[in-house]
């Protein structure tokens, strides 16, 4: 049965839009054949004029290909270190297949990765067998968007506290610190990829201008023998990232979870064996390093 | 020319647009520029480098703002969220007008990211109306609207763009930010004469123009921001400033971006055409 043209303004968007967001062939050209089986080309002659220099097709196309290549360059930007770890034909793939499902939710393309996380938990296929790792990355990358410009609480000062008994003191974290257990150390990876962009960078600035560089060879780690425990946090205006003692990363959690100081620290140290005394020592020098961080905020 | 209640701005000269690339040129040497336009949506954010710089812009420059997903002609309403995240960056910045673009990018909450052409229709006229009101009433700001680059043309239209966007502005009652080298790019795409678009514009209307280059393909040509100003494009200006006086002209230049002072002085070109303002009584 022959579709009828869209005659009302909704419509028009609803097949447009379906069209614009079909994944392009692997020669990046708009698919010749409609989801119902029917080509393209007769849809898009429906709803688009042609002109003397391009059929109904080739200008839907224009809009097709404009829509793949602004949103697979900002995911590319946003992953870089996950397109290190898959390489670049397992990341393309991966990528339009996340975008065709997910596509972009948000009026800001700095959410395009919000649920990427999610998708590569579902389809674990599209990361074998680099999957543990993949998704270590990418949750550290989605980490590292989210410290970049998340809310900043007015840090705890210390008097604040001084008086409160421990059983009943609370804190809360800044939004733009985020602890993150691993088991591979991407962070390291991260800061590799960092200093191979910027030789990068500086080798090919007299010769491409807005060239990206691109990852020539895949990059890899063998998954830690004990877990790693990680702050991703906005320090000034740049995001870092801070290895934890497990410890440390138990307690700043259940601070987080809103549990009082000493029920935390009971938490964080239950598998110790050590003393007591060595216990409020490490408490202390983290506790100082936080402050100084500006990590610990009032209770939300 | 006397300016209308769309243009009041007149003392704006020509601004460009404030670009990652050039912060720290900007923070640093702190160089003379009529006014900055910022993407609005790089800012709605909750913290962070982005509000940081802005506040520092915004000490020493005047700011105006220019969204690119607003989506006016969605067949849906605006979007309550952005709304409100825009109406608090519209408070940090106290821009005078706020721009926007005369286009669809969004069906069922999934975005394009893309500036779509609308289908000339009255229907369309009619929602797209409704949205920029229902926008400007939110934000209690001006509103204008700028015509976009397309690249296609839909079989349902029943009127030529320049008369939606004439009936759509005196519908919602709203300024318009005159794209000049859009206005070029879409001509030479579709095969009309720009000086008729230019001519066709309600002159009153006009808050702003926007400047940009654009890229020839064999086939078409394709808005993309990334190279200095063409001459048809100046000749097109020279035309709309005849028409409209004196008004805010910005220069944008959003890929292969050279240095701020390439930018500014490419920028600067156009106060060739651009008559002097009238000294305050």
């Amino acid at each position: 049965m022959k579709r009828p043209p869209p005659n009302r303004l909704a419509d028009l968007q609803a097949v447009m839009a379906k069209a614009v967001m079909r994944p392009l062939t692997r020669d990046d050209a708009m698919q010749r054949t409609w989801t119902d089986g029917s080509p393209t080309a007769e849809v898009a002659a429906q709803f688009i004029k042609p002109n003397d220099r391009l059929d109904s097709f080739d200008r839907l196309e224009i809009y097709n290909q404009q829509y793949w290549w602004r949103l697979l360059g900002n995911f590319a930007e946003d992953f870089r270190g996950l397109r290190a770890v898959l390489g670049e034909r397992r990341f393309d793939k991966l990528a339009v297949a996340y975008l065709d499902h997910c596509g972009s939710m948000s009026w800001s393309l700095r959410n395009l990765g919000d649920r990427l996380e999610e998708f590569l938990r579902e389809h674990p296929k599209l990361t074998a067998p680099h999957s543990s790792i993949a998704l270590d990355m990418v949750r550290v990358e989605w980490a590292r968007v989210l410290a970049f410009d998340s809310d900043s609480r007015s840090p705890l000062a210390r008097e604040e506290v001084r008086d409160i008994p421990t059983e009943l003191l609370r804190f809360g974290l800044q939004r733009h610190l985020i602890l993150l257990k691993l088991g591979y150390p991407v962070d390291e990876l991260l800061g590799k990829l960092k200093r191979q962009s910027e030789m990068e960078t500086g080798i090919a600035s007299n010769a491409v201008a807005g060239a990206h560089s691109r990852p020539r060879r895949r990059l890899t780690a063998r998954a830690s023998n004990a877990p790693i425990y990680l702050a991703v946090h906005r320090q000034r205006f740049s995001v870092y990232y801070k290895r934890l003692d497990p410890e440390a990363y138990h307690l700043l959690c259940a601070l987080r979870d809103g549990t009082p100081l000493e029920n935390a620290c009971a938490l964080a140290f239950a598998n110790s064996t050590e003393s007591s005394q060595v216990m409020a020592e490490k408490t202390r020098s983290w506790f100082n390093d936080w402050m100084g961080f500006g990590w610990l905020t009032r209770p939300a | 020319m006397l300016s209308s209640r769309f243009n009041s701005f007149t003392d704006y000269g020509i601004g460009i647009g404030l670009r990652i690339p050039h912060y720290q040129h900007i923070l640093e040497k702190k160089p003379v520029v009529d006014w900055f336009e910022i993407i609005s949506e790089n800012y709605m954010v909750d913290a962070g480098r982005p509000l940081y710089v802005l506040d520092q812009i915004l000490q020493q420059y005047r700011v105006v703002q220019h969204g690119v997903s607003l989506y006016f002609g969605n067949a849906s309403r605006p979007n309550r969220d952005h709304l409100r995240k825009l109406k608090n960056l519209v408070k940090r910045t106290r821009t005078p007008w706020l721009s926007d673009h005369l286009c669809w990018g969004s069906v069922d909450g999934r975005y394009t990211h893309d500036l779509l052409p609308m289908p000339y229709t009255w229907e369309a006229v009619e929602k797209t109306a409704a949205n920029i009101c229902e926008a400007r009433d939110f934000l209690g700001v001006p509103l204008a609207v700028e015509n976009v680059s397309s690249y296609a043309e839909f079989h349902m239209s029943e009127m030529s763009e320049w008369e939606f966007l004439c009936e759509v502005v005196e519908r919602a009652d709203c300024g318009i930010l005159l794209d000049v080298n859009n206005i070029y790019v879409s001509s030479k795409n579709h095969g009309f004469d720009p000086q008729t678009y230019i001519d066709a514009v309600p002159a009153n209307r006009v808050a702003q123009i926007h400047l940009a280059g654009h890229s020839k393909f064999e086939k078409y040509i394709l808005d993309t921001h990334d190279h200095p100003v063409l001459d048809p494009v100046w000749r097109l200006y020279a035309r709309a400033i005849e028409r409209v006086g004196r008004t805010a002209t910005l220069l944008e230049w959003d890929d292969r971006i050279p240095s701020f002072d390439d930018v500014h002085r490419e920028a600067l070109k156009a106060s060739r055409f651009l008559p002097y303002e009238a000294a305050a009584a």
